[in-house]
């Protein structure tokens, strides 16, 4: 028996409404086009999610800084990526895409900062 | 005299600018904040630039393409400088601005307003009840958590299920906050389906479809709210009244655009859009002085604001170089059955060979036609496959299809 679940399709704003059928066979239903497959696929075996959030910023023109995983991270340790960020504090001056956390939460992605930051005047 | 001034330094007037810096025109931008982006800067959330780049890109990553291209352009830029009033002088506007140093003028021979929208209020969808503090518009909430890193409250409600409201849906969850409840009087989230899945479905977040919020209590913080259902025309339903404990509100219930400056000048406004009424070039009534993004209409997509920038770009560079052809050849455009809004609402000019269309659906349907209807019956159609008023859709058409017909109408069936 296929356990299936339905996912609307993140890829595009277009948002199709996609049937994973997760037997033997992986099937996908409800896609328009390849990517919205390839999604489907990887949504019914190992769901990813790019996760932004900020974090605490010292001497710098705002207190909190934008930051993201760089790519994809497993949905189910999103939460466990949040915690680690946390109580974390850095200071500027930072630049955009300048690595943040290491490997957070042993995902082995990094959390990337999402903009320059300078020392505030 | 500067060439063109550009009002406001968001997404559509950093493009805006940017490409009329490139094609050699002095420019001036100007911004009220002490920063360019606009609204990029709080939107931390990846999902930009898709169309454009072909790249999931967050909000500030997709303004500081943009930040580098005014550089290069040689585009002056004046931040913490606020337009308060315009005038038009024989053929040339001057401009008076309020600035931390005094009241400064500019005189420009082309005006780009780039000045967005902005949020409905509780008034405006008449909640009633008190009015303690912990009432919040999305956006607003948007900016205080990832700007400042304060949070609204422990126990949020947020009414409406937009594309902000879920967004905002999402960083509160990740921030811990003890409570979280969404209402929203459609039968399913109205904003992208993407941000439906990831924001809300993703994290388990409750909330209630065809709900919204009647009264709001509490005298100096909010306590609760009394929740309602709603019928399929969004009326409440009584008797269906519940209390619900919660210590803010958050709105995200539509968006007004800016208007009034541009009114001001003369410009016709658009009923339907509030925004003022276009041409193909988003050129307003008032020759020289063009609009674009948000101010036009809500545009669902940054990629596609920044894409009628373009446009609009090239109809300044006409407008300054004296090209355009000022025997208008008008065909005005207007929503039919089941269109809610369609922008250019008119076309002026020869000479362009393909024009984007934008249209609002004013109804929930599968598998559609959309018509052009001109004065012997259907000039063009086209398939759908799925519209909905929440989803801003675009037809592509060469503008000959137009020509000899001073009216058409795009419907829906």
């Amino acid at each position: 028996m296929s356990d299936d679940k339905t996912s609307l399709c993140i890829r595009c704003p277009k948002g199709c409404r996609l049937t994973l059928l997760t037997g033997e066979d992986i099937k996908i239903k409800g896609h328009q086009c390849k990517i919205g497959e390839e999604y489907g696929k990887k949504e019914a075996i190992e769901p990813e999610r790019v996760v932004p959030t900020t974090v605490k910023i010292l001497g710098a023109k705002w207190p909190r800084l934008p930051v993201r995983t760089e790519k994809g991270v497993p949905l189910d340790k999103i939460e466990e990526v949040i915690d680690e960020l946390r109580d974390l504090e850095i200071n500027a001056p930072v630049k955009k895409g300048d690595i943040i956390v290491k490997n957070v939460a042993d995902t082995s992605v990094d959390i990337i900062s999402e903009r320059d930051m300078e020392v505030k005047r | 005299m500067i060439d063109v001034v550009v009002v406001g330094g968001g997404p559509s007037g950093l493009a805006a600018a940017s490409e009329l810096g490139a094609m050699g025109h002095d420019v001036l931008l100007l911004e009220r904040e002490d920063e360019l982006g606009g609204l990029l800067n709080q939107c931390i959330h990846d999902g930009f630039g898709t169309i454009l780049f072909s790249e999931s890109l967050s909000g500030p990553e997709f303004a500081d393409i943009f930040m580098n291209r005014i550089e290069r352009a040689g585009v002056k830029v004046r931040l913490e400088t606020y337009m308060r009033s315009v005038e038009k002088i024989e053929d040339h506007f001057v401009i008076s601005t309020v600035t931390p140093e005094g009241v400064e003028t500019f005189e420009s021979r082309a005006l780009v307003y780039a000045i967005g929208c902005r949020e409905r209020n509780r008034f405006e969808i008449e909640i009633g009840g008190t009015r303690p503090a912990g009432v919040f518009t999305a956006g607003t909430v948007q900016r205080l958590v990832n700007l400042y890193g304060f949070l609204p409250g422990k126990q949020p409600v947020i009414v409406g299920g937009g594309d902000v409201g879920m967004i905002v849906a999402r960083h509160l969850y990740l921030e811990g906050v003890e409570s979280l409840l969404m209402v929203y009087p459609e039968d399913f989230f109205s904003g992208l389906p993407r941000n439906a899945q990831q924001c809300v479905l993703d994290l388990d977040i409750p909330y209630k479809p065809r709900t919204t919020v009647k009264r709001i209590f509490g005298d100096k913080k909010v306590k609760a709210v009394e929740l309602v259902e709603v019928d399929k025309d969004w009326n409440m339903i009584e008797g269906t009244e519940k209390i619900y404990s919660c210590d803010s509100v958050i709105l995200s219930v539509g968006l007004v655009p800016y208007s009034e400056k541009v009114e001001e000048l003369g410009a016709e406004i658009d009923p339907a859009t509030g925004g003022p009424v276009i041409n193909e070039h988003f050129e307003t009534t008032v020759d020289g002085v063009f609009s674009v993004g948000n101010l036009i209409q809500i545009f669902d997509y940054v990629d596609d604001a920044v894409k009628s920038s373009y446009t609009a770009a090239e109809g300044v560079d006409r407008f300054l170089k004296g090209s355009f052809d000022k025997t208008r050849s008008h065909t005005v455009l207007n929503p039919g059955e089941h269109v809610k809004t369609v922008t250019p609402q008119r076309i002026e000019y020869e000479g362009k060979d393909e024009i984007t269309l934008f249209f609002r659906p004013g109804v929930e349907k599968e598998n559609v036609e959309v018509r052009l209807l001109g004065k012997n019956g259907i000039l063009k159609s086209f398939k759908k496959r799925y519209v909905r008023p929440s989803t801003l859709e675009d037809i592509k058409i060469p503008k000959s299809v137009l020509s000899g017909n001073p009216e058409v109408v795009i419907d829906v069936r």
